[in-house]
């Protein structure tokens, strides 16, 4: 009976370890408070499929809407209520949220921040490298002109932190090709009529240049110099699915694409599983480098068609994953289903 | 006593509906205590004070859209001027603007006749455009005292302080008010306009009046809005049809002359706990807007139908 008895516990408790060995069973919670804009929806979709991908995952709540820093703070506590595991979030404001992430970081909840940081202690941050995506378009341009030539810079929104951190980047380049001169520098407040208006100005001045960098606002461009009739410089811009288009289809136009992917959400989740499986990273800052593609060469023009898929939204970022970080397929982030739904 | 509970009806049905709620959160979500009740408490917080204002002047008759707006300009003003005036000047200072903002678009509304609901529209951009002239991107700061007194109970435990903000808040203003002559002239001038005026009711300036109590509300929403965040938001969030939708549900009848503030503040806390429902139990985001409108509207006509038929009886 004793020997019964022991078999007995020993077979359950050799069960219970090899269920946990097998899978965990996490609920990881999302917040985030712009709905409807491509960018943010590539995000989410990015997060479901990656929270399915990932074996460990049960159940994923997300809490997308649009709202403020107040309703953000409702949506994590109602979250932390929920009983998460793990919160990733793309913050309203850095500073705004700091009372839930630390009731959360408290409870032993992992709070990811996604795209933007956040100022609590004990919050992993991840966030595409905005300096990098700077400096690389920069350098591929003040390439093409051979190091040499006048330059339109076209920047995105003063003071926010992705346009300072691309400035930065930006410079770095500037200083490596001292023969680089910038004619015109302007803040087009990612706003598309507002870029393309200032671009048919500075056409319009005749004051001549020879290539443009933008921080985005990108496919209007060349719809500016293609209207007016100017000759096409050397553009480069982010991998929005306008521009990756028509760095295929435009005659003429010479042009590189920078990623800025929002499946940096994607990532964000598989950062939060590393860390509640006890794989945390040394640093709590982690940064995705962007890459480049152009359409001066035959490799970059291939790596362009394949990355194109007529099933993608166009309102997308065209790069649907992060490599080194996400797992799933294309077809499970245009599936954009997560777990237990 | 029973005139008491015939009178309350509406609202002692809201309790009955957020007690089964509670209940429900319970269920789906055991770990659901008292500090569920205290984050849902703070939650609620610039949505009473919204919802509060906005009842003010449905019950006089009209209807205010820059509430919203106007708790942007309390909150961006709160927070530019609180780092160096100090808490308790800025508060002072804060609600005397609130109060303001709402004088002036009850004064817009009885002094050009123009439809109210067309001068809190304007006024819904003027004051937008106000908010953000005075802090572009959000910012600022609020002294330390007043972030922690919106944050856990007061006392004994189980008593948010929240949520005895917005009793005593509330109470304060409003059960004096609704007392006096002047509330009275509000009930009369929703009820009816002509009817009051030959009573010798002064309908102009209980109107003003209305709306200068929905702008003090404003105001303690746009201060609980920094309190909760630490920061001043120039960009309003979504707290006017929040509103509308609190006191629809709450019993006060769209029109003027009907209602109280106590069914549309249970009413806050009905829609609130509606959201965190739908988040324990992992319902899809896009579906939870349908749910939170499919409730409102079931609740008003259920509620419309039981007291038709009194009325009837």
């Amino acid at each position: 009976m004793r020997n019964l008895k022991m078999t007995l516990t020993a077979l359950a408790m050799g069960g219970a370890m090899a269920s946990s060995a097998v899978a965990e069973n996490y609920t990881i919670g999302v917040s985030n408070t712009v709905q409807g804009n491509g960018w943010r929806e590539q995000m989410i979709c990015a997060m479901r499929a990656q929270a399915l991908a990932e074996g460990d995952v049960s159940n994923l709540i997300v809490s997308h809407r649009n709202t403020d820093s107040a309703g953000q703070l409702e949506d994590l506590n109602n979250l932390i209520a929920a009983g998460v595991d793990a919160i990733v979030l793309n913050p309203s404001n850095p500073d705004a949220l700091n009372s839930a992430i630390d009731k959360a970081i408290s409870q032993g909840i992992v709070v990811v921040a996604v795209d933007a940081g956040v100022s609590a202690e004990g919050a992993y941050i991840l966030s595409n490298n905005q300096e990098e995506y700077a400096y690389l378009g920069a350098k591929w341009l003040f390439e093409q002109l051979g190091g040499s030539g006048d330059i339109v810079y076209m920047r995105g929104i003063a003071g926010v932190s992705a346009d300072t951190d691309r400035d930065n980047g930006f410079k770095r380049a500037l200083a490596e090709n001292p023969g680089i001169n910038v004619v015109h520098e302007v803040f087009t407040g990612w706003q598309q009529d507002q870029g393309k208006q200032q671009m048919f100005d500075f056409l319009a001045t005749g004051i001549p240049f020879d290539g443009v960098w933008t921080s985005g606002i990108d496919n209007v461009i060349v719809d500016a110099f293609v209207e007016s009739g100017a000759p096409l410089v050397p553009i480069v811009g982010a991998d929005n699915a306008g521009f990756v288009q028509y760095l295929t289809e435009v005659d003429g136009l010479n042009g590189a694409a920078v990623t800025n992917p929002g499946s940096v959400g994607g990532a964000g989740v598989a950062l939060a599983v590393d860390v509640l499986n006890g794989n945390a990273p040394a640093d709590k800052l982690v940064l995705v480098d962007p890459v480049l593609w152009e359409n001066a060469t035959d490799q970059g023009r291939a790596t362009i068609e394949a990355a194109q898929n007529p099933n993608l939204d166009p309102e997308w970022p065209v790069s649907v994953t992060v490599p080194g970080w996400t797992d799933y397929t294309m077809e499970q982030i245009i599936a954009c289903e997560g777990p237990g739904a | 006593m029973t005139a008491l509970v015939s009178r309350n009806a509406w609202s002692l049905g809201l309790i009955g509906l957020l007690l089964v709620l509670v209940a429900m959160t319970k269920i789906i979500q055991p770990d659901f205590g008292l500090s569920g009740l205290e984050s849902l408490s703070r939650a609620a917080l610039p949505f009473a004070f919204a919802t509060a204002g906005m009842a003010v002047v449905v019950i006089v008759g009209g209807i205010d859209l820059s509430v919203a707006s106007m708790m942007a300009v309390c909150s961006v003003t709160a927070a530019v001027l609180m780092p160096s005036l100090g808490g308790v000047a800025g508060v002072l200072l804060v609600l005397a603007i609130g109060a303001a903002m709402g004088a002036i678009n009850g004064a817009l509304i009885v002094l050009t006749r123009v439809p109210d609901i067309v001068v809190t529209l304007a006024m819904l951009f003027v004051w937008e455009g106000t908010a953000l002239l005075i802090l572009e991107t959000p910012g600022g700061g609020v002294p330390g005292w007043l972030r922690q007194g919106i944050g856990g109970y007061f006392v004994i435990p189980g008593l948010p302080k929240a949520l005895l903000l917005i009793a005593v808040i509330v109470a304060v203003i409003w059960i004096p008010l609704r007392r006096s002559k002047s509330g009275l002239a509000i009930y009369a001038t929703g009820s009816h306009e002509n009817a009051a005026f030959r009573s010798g009711v002064v309908v102009g300036r209980t109107r003003v009046l209305a709306y200068g109590i929905c702008g003090l509300f404003c105001a303690f929403g746009g201060l609980s809005l920094v309190s909760l965040t630490g920061i001043g938001e120039p960009v309003p969030g979504p707290y006017l049809l929040a509103s509308v939708a609190a006191v629809v549900l709450g019993g006060v009848v769209l029109g003027g002359g009907r209602g109280g503030l106590l069914g549309p503040i249970i009413a806050v806390f009905v829609l609130r706990i509606i959201r965190t429902i739908l988040t324990l139990a992992g319902v899809d985001p896009n579906v939870t807007t349908i749910v939170e409108g499919t409730v409102m509207v079931a609740v008003v006509m259920l509620a419309t139908v039981v007291t038709y038929r009194r009325v009837r009886v």
